[in-house]
């Protein structure tokens, strides 16, 4: 029972750490159109940022806002020098896949450059203990759920009582049919990547936080996570994404306490190949 | 450059090679992206050892891994192309119609992170991180291997399979079947309502590519006697893409350029590097990865077609007559005399006997080909059609007219199978169809076009007709196996009806052409000539007047009329009334979704709902 409620609390923080990342991904994908295999590399690149800045003698949570300001500027960037041009081109999504993950190699091998490929962790206090039940977790992974939550209420608020909201979702509904009601799209592109490129740099930090160390290259697998709570969920859909990060995140390090830790990414997978297989716009999606 | 870096290059030439045109296969000629291609090198790769090596106590324990059956040469070879085929089959399941190639994909590059981690954490099956070693050579108990001979011999034989290799991909994409192939690759939907199974088409290309890969593993082991998940990361699946973007996707030539220049390269310019203690550890192999990032980015910029592109199949006027070579057997003489034929000939070789009969009987008489009852499409919560029941008689050429968005190609789409209905029936010469395949129903006839450009931009206008055939001995794996002597005789039929089709329609002197490159109205007319290449019974024309010249859209729709007289029946979507007035009856007018009337369009005019709802608008 211990080990199952310790796990449980494991699972807890992995699905917070999820749900930022994969709200930042779903969305990108859903209203830019771009799936953007990168979007490990920008968090990696985010977290060793904000490790810079830790260094520097700064405390971790204002590496945190370094971070998620670095990587919205360093994702707009991405998307109006890359990605648009090539868009613009009539490139086909295959193509874009592919244009992605060469701009993943290119992120993530140029991180390693910098940084060098020794294992980092941030110089920070974990803060008292606190339990609830059997659950026992630390002050950092409060905080990091507690992110996580507001995260969660944000994008809630966002879609649903916003303007620019709206204007996402009806953008990525039908760009097209967006445009011609009078919604600037281009602008509205580039408030996404702007907000996500965000939430990419938060969940690399507070990913760091979770995992302790990292390299350049932890976040390989971390987005297997994240395409599995994706799709999951039904790719473009923000609440999909959250359900499917609770799920995946639960699922793994409840699975990790009982089979091999190595093992506990099986779990993400056997989900992310049966939902492509069997139902490929998600459990929350439109059927096709 | 003594001779052992000479034979070490040149294995790995080799090799490289191999793997680049199993990919360039997979994605440059079939448009199957296989992120997860490294899989099937390493299946090959493992598969070989396990089979060459003697069991696991031979070796006083210090690797573990199933198997070890001490198999002699060349067996541990073809075991390792035998598994890299076998194990393509359950990712199959990721490659049909309903999943979107990038979706795919990332399914397969996820199973290639994935089960290298699997094989780094479970030692007991192929011994873990640390990979297997001592290998057993081909044959290293009757010949010495350390020898400079051996080395020789064994570096001819892969330089050897190499070019078998080269030769059977060259086989596969130079016949009708690797048309059929490029023809998915520019545009699947397409390909699949032309008859074409798409699923069928990317799982064999999907396993051909494994046992390519899987041999080129299994070479690559017997050279280097070790294998272990570090030589087989997701990143290497993208080296080889890089390779094949850079040398030309399509082109299998460029393919071995690519790897020459790609992994060959950057493994040998690495090592002019001067090591230097000053230079923090992994930063060379961290600023390799990173070139190989932006080579693909600038490559697919700058010269997105590769080194070498894809060559254009040029078919010359009258090249259908195929002179006997010296080497061949005696042909069966092509029917290409009567074809070529003038005028009378030619609307027969365009809609040939077998599938139509001339018609007499008034239009109302005639016997039913295509029934629609009470079909209804729904997408979210909208009804886009509404229980729509309605009937297509022989012969016509009847219309479909109605407002934007009153079902109208959503109809004709589930006609044609390209969307599932979401109620009702659909008959087809009295078979039930509703629930039979796009590439099915394009198979007995019941044949459509499409309402935005549907071209193979990449194939030329003769290629695109040429796709359409039906029953070419060629269009199929093992008829572009037999070679061209097999399915040359249908082929030069096939150039024939197209040819005289181009004349028919004054677009003989743009065959040669990429469809790709063409005005919307000549598009529109490939369209239209590709559809009948089908030897459809019932043609569905989704706007085929849409953008086309007053002239040209009349001489359509007289071509059309004399088709009906013969036999086809068509039903065309069309918003030009004239069009209607002139050729069609009976018209059938739509909106919101459902059938508002039918009748001549005189008797349409005559009526006020229909007037209200689109006459007017």
């Amino acid at each position: 029972m211990t080990i199952f409620l310790a796990s449980v609390g494991f699972g807890l923080v992995t699905a917070s750490v999820l749900a930022v990342a994969a709200i930042g991904f779903t969305l990108q994908f859903g209203v830019t159109d771009v799936l953007n295999l990168a979007y490990g590399a920008v968090m990696i690149a985010g977290a060793y940022l904000a490790y810079v800045v830790n260094q520097a003698g700064l405390n971790i949570w204002v590496g945190l806002v370094v971070a998620v300001v670095a990587c919205s500027a360093g994702s707009v960037l991405l998307n109006s020098g890359i990605y648009t041009p090539f868009q613009r081109r009539g490139a086909t999504p295959i193509t874009m896949v592919i244009v992605s993950l060469g701009m993943t190699l290119i992120i993530e091998f140029g991180t390693q450059a910098i940084a060098g490929g020794t294992s980092v962790s941030y110089t920070m206090a974990q803060g008292p203990s606190v339990r609830a039940g059997g659950l026992v977790l630390t002050t950092v992974q409060l905080v990091v759920i507690g992110l996580s939550v507001l995260v969660m209420l944000g994008t809630h608020i966002l879609l649903r009582y916003t303007r620019l909201g709206k204007a996402m979702r009806a953008t990525a509904a039908n760009r097209t049919l967006a445009r011609n009601c009078g919604i600037r799209t281009s602008r509205v592109i580039t408030l996404t990547w702007a907000i996500t490129g965000g939430l990419c740099g938060l969940a690399g930090v507070i990913f760091a936080m979770d995992a302790g160390s990292f390299d350049a290259t932890s976040t390989d697998l971390f987005l297997i996570l994240i395409l599995a709570a994706t799709f999951l969920g039904g790719p473009g859909q923000a609440y999909g994404a959250m359900l499917g990060a609770v799920v995946i995140g639960l699922a793994t390090e409840i699975s990790a306490a009982y089979i091999t830790p190595s093992y506990k990414y099986v779990v993400a997978f056997v989900a992310l190949l049966l939902v492509l297989g069997l139902r490929p716009t998600g459990l929350l999606g439109a059927r096709a | 450059m003594n001779s052992y870096y000479i034979i070490n290059l040149l294995i790995y030439a080799a090799v490289d090679a191999m793997a680049c045109l199993g990919l360039n296969q997979q994605f440059g000629v079939a448009g199957v992206t296989n992120f997860g291609f490294i899989i099937f090198q390493a299946a090959g790769g493992y598969t070989a050892a396990i089979l060459a090596m003697p069991d696991q106590s031979a070796n006083g324990g210090f690797q573990t891994y199933i198997g070890g059956w001490n198999l002699p040469f060349p067996i541990p070879w073809i075991g390792a192309a035998v598994v890299g085929g076998l194990i393509s089959l359950p990712f199959t399941f990721l490659v049909g119609r309903r999943l979107r190639g990038d979706f795919a994909a990332v399914g397969l590059l996820v199973t290639a992170v994935l089960l290298n981690l699997l094989v780094t954490n479970y030692r007991p099956l192929l011994n873990g991180s640390a990979g297997l070693s001592l290998i057993p050579q081909p044959l290293q108990g009757e010949y010495n291997p350390q020898s400079s001979g051996y080395q020789w011999t064994l570096t001819a034989i892969a330089i050897v399979v190499c070019a078998v290799v080269y030769l059977f991909v060259r086989r596969i994409t130079e016949s009708p079947y690797g048309r059929s192939l490029r023809a998915m690759r520019d545009n699947d939907v397409v390909a699949d309502s032309l008859g074409k199974n798409l699923f069928s088409l990317r799982s064999a290309m999907l396993v051909t590519g494994g046992a390519i890969a899987g041999l080129s593993g299994g070479i690559l082991v017997s050279y280097i006697t070790t294998w272990s998940p570090a030589a087989w990361g997701y990143a290497e699946t993208v080296v080889l893409f890089a390779a094949v973007i850079i040398g030309g996707a399509g082109n299998h030539l460029g393919a071995i350029l690519g790897a020459v220049l790609v992994p060959v390269g950057f493994e040998e310019v690495t090592r002019y590097i001067p090591t230097s203690n000053n230079l923090p550890p992994n930063l060379i192999p961290s600023l390799e990865w990173v070139a190989i990032g932006l080579l693909i980015v600038i490559f697919l910029w700058v010269r997105p077609q590769g080194i070498l592109p894809e060559r254009k199949r040029v078919i010359r006027a009258g090249a259908a007559v195929v002179p006997p070579t010296a080497a061949a057997p005696p042909l069966p003489e092509p029917p290409v005399l009567e074809s070529a034929a003038p005028e009378p000939a030619a609307p027969e070789s365009a809609a040939p006997e077998s599938a139509v009969r001339p018609v007499s009987e008034p239009p109302g008489d005639r016997e039913i080909v295509l029934e629609a009852v009470d079909v209804s499409k729904e997408f979210g919560g909208v009804r886009a059609v509404d229980g729509v029941s309605f009937t297509v008689r022989r012969g016509t050429l009847t219309g479909l007219i109605g407002p934007n968005g009153a079902g109208k190609s959503t109809l004709l789409a589930m006609l044609a199978g390209t969307l599932s209905v979401s109620g009702g029936t659909i008959y087809y010469q009295g078979r039930d169809v509703t629930h039979l395949p796009a590439y099915r129903r394009a198979r007995l006839g019941l044949v459509r076009t499409f309402q935005l450009a549907s071209e193979f931009k990449r194939l030329t206008v003769m290629e695109n007709l040429l796709t359409a055939v039906p029953d070419n001995r060629g269009d199929s794996f093992r008829g572009a196996m037999a070679g061209p002597r097999y399915w040359r005789g249908d082929e030069a039929a096939a150039i024939a009806r197209a040819e005289a089709l181009l004349e028919r329609f004054g677009l003989d002197g743009l065959a040669n052409s990429y469809a790709g490159d063409l005005s919307g109205g000549q598009r529109r007319l490939v369209e239209i000539m590709r559809a009948l290449m089908a030897e459809p019974r019932v043609l569905l024309l989704d706007e085929p007047m849409a953008g086309v010249h007053p002239n040209l859209a009349r001489r359509i729709g007289n071509e059309l009329v004399s088709l009906c007289a013969e036999g086809l029946t068509v039903l065309m979507v069309e918003h030009e009334l004239a069009i209607m007035d002139e050729f069609c009856d009976p018209v059938v007018a739509m909106a919101e979704g459902a059938v508002l009337a039918e009748g001549t369009m005189a008797e349409l005019r005559s009526r006020s709902e229909v007037v209200e709802a689109y006459l007017v608008g």
